[in-house]
């Protein structure tokens, strides 16, 4: 079964079978990693050794590389230009007349790049296996306060919101004349009259849907209960402590090799 | 069931009540319609009765209003999902998008009322089976149309056994088959004996269908009876209503004499087939 509001995908995979904090706990170890291990090659070994590994062994590695490189590589591609370029004082590696790039600009640009990527597919591989309600019931089992699991739900909300009400818009608006093709300049100027009734359409969307979510005693106090079961193991809470740990010990080795570099 | 006493309300920073001194007795399994012209407070009527006003809209309230025996302005409205239910004009606003089935988004409203799953499961298979969505229920409720998503949305308000269901234009929205498939699901609701509060414009089917009328202007109760009473009225033009289609057709004949009006216009197609069928006999 696909779904129009989350990234989502059932796969028969071990990964998808894991209690969602199990999953939970594995993501936040490879960002704990990513982020502790320094320089520019920290983040890339657990890109390349732990992230990539994880998203074949779940089967959803094309889509995890085809959206990360998506998103990282206009970052990187202009993190690369402008740290490369414009670094003070630092080593120039590249002479381009009279631009030249930055050894420590380089450097720093990798390693930002390396920290994006990171987080970009961490979020992904949690994303692409693990079913977002599944996750919230887990958090709300756990005591999780309210608010967070609100804010959960309305960002999953988010995006079908927004695309099926720009559709509707555009084509309200194209019917009424609007230019959606043309030249740039036309086409940001046509934008406007897109952008301003979504955003105003959803702050009042807001007020209704609240209303709705309260008419079903999303707020009422007191315990909740759930129709979908969530399979947990003991090995598999081992486990998330035995992570838990891990990331203690990459935030001291990530400590340690910093001192000794 | 419910009772509304001399109920005046204003909206925060509004300049005039959007509703003054309603005074309403609803009986249990009655089936009221509600229409009036755009801004004449069917809407907030609508919130009133389902306990968010003062509770979610805050602004000045005078005088009472209860469901059972219950007093809806001093109870949260999360403690009131059985008691009253609410549904909206917009199906797509009243999906959590928290759940990615029919039947788990119907279970919604029964998970934080922290029913047992036992009890959840045959409620929910209860609720798909009243709404005709049975056969939806593994579907995603987005991969669904504007029609069955309304259907949804009275689902999920229904499975929690809410003693009345008000409904503010659930068809507005709709195509035609989308609301004719919500009105023949509010059709199987009212035979299974539910209170039913509807505002609608479509006022075609609150004429065949409701068993009492109330017409709101200017935040007053401007008529109350039966859908014959109030729609098929000279006066009801005047609060906004656009009559029906038998209405007009039998006023019609009957200024230009092709019928000799005496009683009441019809409001629907059955009581046109009397009206017109009953005095040509008596012509021929
Ligand atoms: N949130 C609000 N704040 C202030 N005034 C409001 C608010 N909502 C409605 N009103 C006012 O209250 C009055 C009744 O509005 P209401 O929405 O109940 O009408 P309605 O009969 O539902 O109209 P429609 O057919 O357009 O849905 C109107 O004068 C309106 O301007
Ligand atoms: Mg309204």
């Amino acid at each position: 079964m696909t779904n129009a509001f989350s990234l989502y995908t059932p796969r028969a995979s071990a990964l998808h079978r894991l209690h969602p904090l199990t999953m939970l706990a594995l993501v936040v170890f490879c960002l704990v990693a990513g982020l502790a291990l320094p320089g520019p090659w920290g983040p890339y070994v657990v890109f390349l050794l732990l992230i990539l590994p994880l998203a074949a062994l779940g089967q959803v590695l094309p889509n995890l590389l085809s959206t990360a490189v998506k998103i990282a590589l206009p970052f990187a591609i202009s993190v690369f230009l402008i740290q490369g370029l414009f670094w003070t004082g630092g080593t120039p590696v590249v002479e381009l007349g009279p631009l030249s790039l930055k050894r420590e600009g380089l450097w720093f640009a990798a390693q930002s790049t390396g920290r994006v990527l990171t987080v970009v597919s961490s979020f992904l591989l949690l994303s692409l296996t693990t079913r977002p309600d599944a996750l919230m019931i887990a958090l709300d089992q756990r005591g999780a306060p309210k608010t967070l699991t609100y804010i959960v739900l309305a960002t999953i909300q988010i995006a079908p919101r927004f695309q099926a009400k720009a559709r509707t818009i555009l084509d309200a608006q194209r019917a009424r004349g609007l230019e959606t093709e043309g030249s740039v300049g036309r086409r940001v100027a046509a934008l406007l009259p897109l952008v301003v009734p979504l955003v105003l359409g959803s702050i009042i969307d807001i007020e209704e849907r609240a209303m709705a979510l309260d008419a079903r005693a999303f707020s009422r106090s007191g315990p909740k209960t759930s129709l979908l079961t969530l399979r947990d193991t003991s090995a598999q809470r081992a486990g998330r402590w035995l992570l838990l740990l891990g990331m203690i010990a990459v935030v001291a080795l990530g400590i340690w090799l910093r001192r000794a570099a | 069931m419910i009772a509304v006493r001399d109920f005046t309300y204003t909206y925060p920073a509004a300049p005039r009540p959007a509703l003054i001194d309603i005074n309403l007795e609803i009986a249990p399994g009655q089936f009221v319609g509600v229409v009036g012209a755009n801004g004449a407070g069917k809407s907030t009527l609508c919130y009133a009765l389902s306990g968010f006003i003062p509770d979610f809209y805050r602004g000045d309230v005078k005088g009472s209003l209860s469901v059972a025996g219950r007093d809806l302005c001093k109870t949260p409205v999360a403690e009131l999902a059985g008691e009253v239910g609410l549904v909206f004009a917009n199906p797509f606003n009243q999906i959590t998008g928290a759940r990615f089935t029919v039947r788990e988004e119907l279970a919604f409203g029964l998970e934080n009322l922290g029913r047992p799953r036992d009890e959840m499961v045959a409620r929910v298979d209860e609720a798909l089976r009243l709404t005709g969505l049975t056969e939806l229920a593994d579907r995603s409720p987005y991969a669904l149309s504007g029609g069955q998503q309304q259907r949804v949305a009275i689902a999920s308000v229904i499975v929690l056994r809410p003693k009345v269901l008000v409904l503010d234009e659930p068809t507005s929205q709709l195509d035609p088959v989308g609301a004719r498939e919500v009105f023949e699901t509010l059709d199987a609701l009212t035979g299974e004996g539910a209170t039913v509060i509807l505002a609608e414009h479509k006022l075609e089917w609150i004429a065949a269908h409701a068993d009492r009328v109330i017409a709101l202007r200017g935040g007053r109760v401007a008529a109350d009876g039966t859908p014959r009473e109030v729609l098929a009225d000279a006066s009801a033009e005047e609060l906004g209503l656009m009559p029906t289609r038998y209405t007009l057709a039998a006023r019609l004949a009957a200024t230009q004499g092709v019928v000799k009006r005496d009683g009441p216009l019809p409001v629907t197609l059955d009581e046109a087939r009397e009206f017109f069928g009953g005095r040509q006999r008596e012509g021929a």
